[in-house]
């Protein structure tokens, strides 16, 4: 019955489930920042592994009994929100100059 | 730790996963939005099964309502359809592919290295053991009730190893910091911040001062961590710095946002 409560150990979460899902979300994340053209897809990707990392602060958190990571994660909501609101500006103003959003024909630091 | 939380567990992290794929996959940019939506909310969902009960809500509020807002109204207005590009596989999808997964394995080992399963089983059989007498010792409190004579204080003989304690166990180490706190054993800031004035002592402010009709209330039950009076209460404290800076960066990045978009008058 040794197997049976391996088995559990792997079903109830631990602080290692919730930062391998972090680590996966973070990759998943990654590859789309490294695939996609699209600049607005790009700037998604880049929300995803803010969350991942969200979520590491706040496991952390959980796991040392103290709340420092939630104020750290708190932060990092902030700064995202400021981000993608000066983000999508810089796409709007890209779009009227090139008629497009794809990275790869973002090559000038002009405009 | 019961059968529901990791199931929901296990229903959210795949939930999480899948839509993430989905964000990187989809064709449309409007899809990837929604399905960006959906990745909030599942994320939001693990913050709760994280205790993280604030950070849930804001999550919700400032990720699944205004940016995705934000972000669907530039794809309306952009009207992507027509400068969507034909793509079709390129050698730098997989080599980008390949690279997010070995970075995604090296981390896996990184954290993996670090927790051996069966040490988790053992101490998960203690915890469980811990959690059986403090609820025992909780009966007997119940039972002296009636004399007002105050329970004994909850073993916290730090269960703190994983992650999969219980709701109960969490709360009782948060409230046996602000005990701390309040009598002055401790102040937030001990062994963070050295210079930190280390004689100032921490007063809870009135709110969280202990109702004296409440006194029999079992100690631990104060179910604050998570919530917003904690984390409020560290913002204005030690974080204080960091927020006011918080309203400069969010002003800085309104004006930008303003002048980037604004069209050139001519």
């Amino acid at each position: 019955m040794a197997w049976v409560s391996t088995l559990i150990s792997y079903w109830e979460p631990t602080l290692a489930h919730y930062l391998l899902l972090s680590a996966a979300v973070f990759s998943i994340g990654l590859i789309g920042v490294m695939v996609r053209r699209n600049a607005l897809i790009v700037f998604m990707s880049i929300e995803l592994m803010l969350n991942s990392v969200n979520l590491s602060f706040i496991s952390f958190a959980r796991y040392r009994f103290e709340m420092d990571g939630h104020v750290f994660a708190f932060f990092i909501m902030a700064v995202a929100a400021a981000e993608a609101a000066v983000a999508l500006a810089i796409v709007i103003h890209v779009f009227r100059h090139k008629r497009g959003v794809n990275v790869d024909e973002m090559q000038e630091l002009k405009y | 730790m019961g059968f529901w939380e990791p199931l929901f567990f296990w229903l959210f992290a795949f939930g999480a996963l899948i839509t993430s794929c989905a964000v990187i996959v989809m064709r449309n940019p409007l899809y990837c939005a929604l399905t960006l939506i959906a990745d909030f909310f599942c994320f939001a969902a693990l913050y709760v099964l994280l205790s993280a009960h604030f950070l849930a809500v804001v999550q919700i509020l400032v990720y699944g309502g205004a940016i995705m807002v934000l972000f669907l109204f530039i794809i309306m207005l952009l009207n992507m359809r027509r400068v969507r590009p034909a793509s079709r596989f390129q050698v730098h999808y997989a080599i980008a592919t390949i690279a997010g997964i070995m970075m995604f394995l090296f981390a896996a080992w990184a954290i993996l290295s670090a927790v051996d399963m069966e040490e988790v089983a053992e101490e998960r059989e203690r915890v469980a053991e811990q959690i059986e007498e403090v609820e025992q010792e909780e009966e007997e409190v119940a039972l002296r009730t009636a004399s007002a004579i105050p329970g004994p204080e909850a073993p916290v003989d730090a269960p703190v190893l994983y992650a999969d304690v219980n709701e109960l166990a969490v709360e009782q180490a948060y409230a046996q910091t602000l005990r701390a706190w309040r009598d002055g054993h401790a102040t937030p800031s001990d062994h963070k911040y050295p210079d930190f004035d280390p004689d100032r002592t921490y007063e809870l402010p009135p709110s969280l001062q202990p109702d004296p009709e409440q006194a029999h209330v079992v100690p631990g039950r104060e179910g604050l961590y998570g919530t917003f009076k904690p984390v409020s209460i560290m913002l204005v404290n030690r974080f204080v710095i960091p927020f006011e800076l918080t309203a400069v960066l969010l002003l800085a990045s309104i004006v930008g946002a303003m002048i980037l978009a604004k069209r050139r008058v001519a």
